[in-house]
């Protein structure tokens, strides 16, 4: 048995040890980069962003940004994925309206809230919302799942500049496609 | 005889016995075939974990608050099988010139079974996903999470202090010289349902960062091989007894959070547990080759650059399928691809044991031919 001896020691010390506390001093990593790399990086959808139009990595639950030129006003586009459902298309749904101070519907209002943009991802549902007031706000929005990972892509801002960019971003929601990883 | 030896004798008899051999090979046949069916439900992992490399396997019913104990894992039956073999071998087997073959692969099998418990005790499985011209020394484990404190005062470099996951539990305190602060952990979630808040949604529990705008709830985890969960801390750092903001922390969410305190950044990010190298890899091609006319994959390679200043080295490697680099006590198998072929993952295993099965096969083979030479020269010295 005096063989196993050192087997069960290992075993043991393995049992007691509690993970340490480690500190390291690590060359700058940029934020943004870190934000954006692939192990942090939601996974499975691909996309190119319109000519003209510029991408900056995202922070905090944004995975990425990009902004249409804004001749007609301001607008920008979010990129947000999220594990799950992510509370359901209504309270997406609702919670986009919020934003826009529009009361929020119920299931049986959804079809008629929503459109649909094809892509290699399959049926994009397409959200279209128009605030009220003398500076109008318009959100576009394309909402998707991928593998468990719901995805948001929401073009928002002044009425005219979402008008403007409109066409753009549903090309980019038809252009999407999947990432082979 | 003395009485005491009846009994000794009777277990002696037993741990040497074929017939435990054969039901301990019965018992891993059983245990081979249940891990190859639930790795459907459990994922790779996880059903690896549950019946090979554990001394039990556990089950929970429905309606039992407890686990329990269903059939001897692969850690006791292999355990008992190397008793057994050994028991055998200095008890039944003549120790002879003869017989000398017999104790090499006797010799080499033991040696397989302690190679397997070395492997699952000190094996360590990661990945490194590297993109075309990225540099990195560090992998990644997607199962287990760390909170990346991140000192980000100074422009040059970063001073990161990390916490293991294990120490991540509701309650703890963690207190550490390289923090002027103190972090309680509020919540803990292995798994988590992320949503946007809405505003008829009770208080958020984050006062700071993204969190205050996201419902956070416990999912279930998940564990099949392509399905990642997205742990949670409910995290507020305390210092002289004041609160610094309460944040949600999770590997689901992208850029990190932080604050500033008393002229110091600090940022906090809950990210997979990395393992740094002393050595970098940088991602120069990365091909994927199809066969002509059709989209079959014919090969996947790496070209990488590999670079120790430590140990003067510098030089170019090919990493692709069956053909992994080992350097460094560490392993590197080109295991995916992604983001339109500029993403290549590898799979970084550092296994001190990783001999062990060569030599124990080296062995069991030459004493297979020791001993059936040994037979061959005496049947023709017979036959002359």
């Amino acid at each position: 048995m005096r063989a196993f001896l050192p087997l069960i020691f290992l075993a043991t010390l393995a049992a007691c040890q509690k993970d340490p506390i480690e500190v390291r001093v690590e060359p700058k990593e940029d934020a943004a980069a870190a934000a954006l790399a692939p192990a942090s990086r939601p996974r499975g959808v691909r996309w190119t962003a319109p000519s003209g139009w510029t991408e900056a990595p995202g922070t905090g639950m944004r995975v990425t940004t990009l902004t249409p030129p804004q001749t007609a006003g301001k607008a920008e586009v979010t990129v947000i994925a999220l594990p799950g459902d992510v509370g359901g298309e209504l309270a997406n749904v609702n919670r986009w309206r919020g934003q826009l101070a529009l009361p929020p519907i119920g299931e049986a209002d959804l079809p008629n809230a929503r459109a649909a943009v094809r892509s290699e991802l399959g049926a994009i549902n397409l959200y279209d919302f128009t605030g009220t007031g003398a500076n109008k706000t318009r959100l576009v929005a394309g909402m998707f799942q991928v593998s468990g990972t719901t995805w948001f892509f929401k073009l928002m801002g002044d009425e005219k500049a979402v008008a403007a960019a409109r066409p753009a971003f549903l090309k980019l929601l038809e252009g999407l496609q999947k990432d082979a990883s | 005889m003395r009485p005491n030896d009846v009994p000794l004798k009777r277990v002696t008899d037993l741990l040497s016995s074929m017939k435990l051999t054969l039901v301990c090979l019965a018992l891993l046949m059983v245990l081979v075939v249940a891990c190859t069916l639930l790795q459907v439900p459990l994922g790779t992992h996880l059903a690896v974990e549950r019946t090979i490399r554990s001394f039990l396997v556990w089950y929970t019913p429905d309606w039992s608050p407890v686990r329990l104990p269903v059939f001897p894992g692969g850690g006791l039956v292999g355990g008992v099988l190397l008793v057994n073999l050994l028991f055998a071998q200095f008890l039944k087997l003549e120790r002879s010139r003869r017989k000398a073959g017999l104790w090499l692969a006797h010799a080499g099998l033991a040696l397989l079974f302690l190679g397997e418990f070395s492997t699952a005790m000190l094996q360590v499985e990661s990945q490194m996903p590297v993109e075309v011209g990225q540099t990195k020394n560090y992998s990644e484990d997607t199962r287990q999470m760390e909170l990346a404190v991140v000192d980000a005062t100074d422009p040059a470099k970063d001073t990161v202090t990390t916490i293991p996951e294990s120490r991540l539990r509701p309650g703890a305190e963690i207190v550490t010289p390289s923090l002027p602060f103190k972090i309680d952990v509020k919540r803990w979630y292995d798994n988590s349902d992320l949503g946007m808040r809405k505003p008829t949604d009770p208080p958020s529990e984050a006062t700071a960062g993204v969190g205050a705008s996201l419902s956070v709830s416990e999912a279930p985890i998940v564990t099949s091989d392509d399905a990642q969960n997205a742990a949670a801390a409910l995290i507020e750092p305390v210092a002289g007894g004041d609160g610094l903001g309460t944040y949600w922390v999770s590997n689901a969410l992208g850029a990190p959070q932080g604050f500033v305190r008393e002229g110091r950044a600090w940022r906090l990010v809950l990210r997979p547990r990395r393992y740094y190298l002393p050595f970098s890899v940088t991602l120069k091609e990365f091909k994927h080759d199809i066969y002509p006319g059709t989209d079959i994959p014919k090969n996947f390679s790496s070209l990488v650059r590999l670079d120790d200043p430590g140990a003067g080295e510098d030089r170019d490697a090919l990493i692709y399928m069956n053909h992994p680099l080992r350097y460094g006590g560490k392993t590197f198998y080109q295991a995916s691809f992604g983001q339109n072929d500029q993403l290549s993952v590898f799979q970084v295993v550092r296994n001190p044991g990783w001999l062990i099965p060569y030599l124990s096969c080296i062995l069991v083979a030459l004493g297979l031919l020791l001993h059936f030479g040994v037979k061959l020269s005496a049947s023709l010295k017979r036959a002359r």
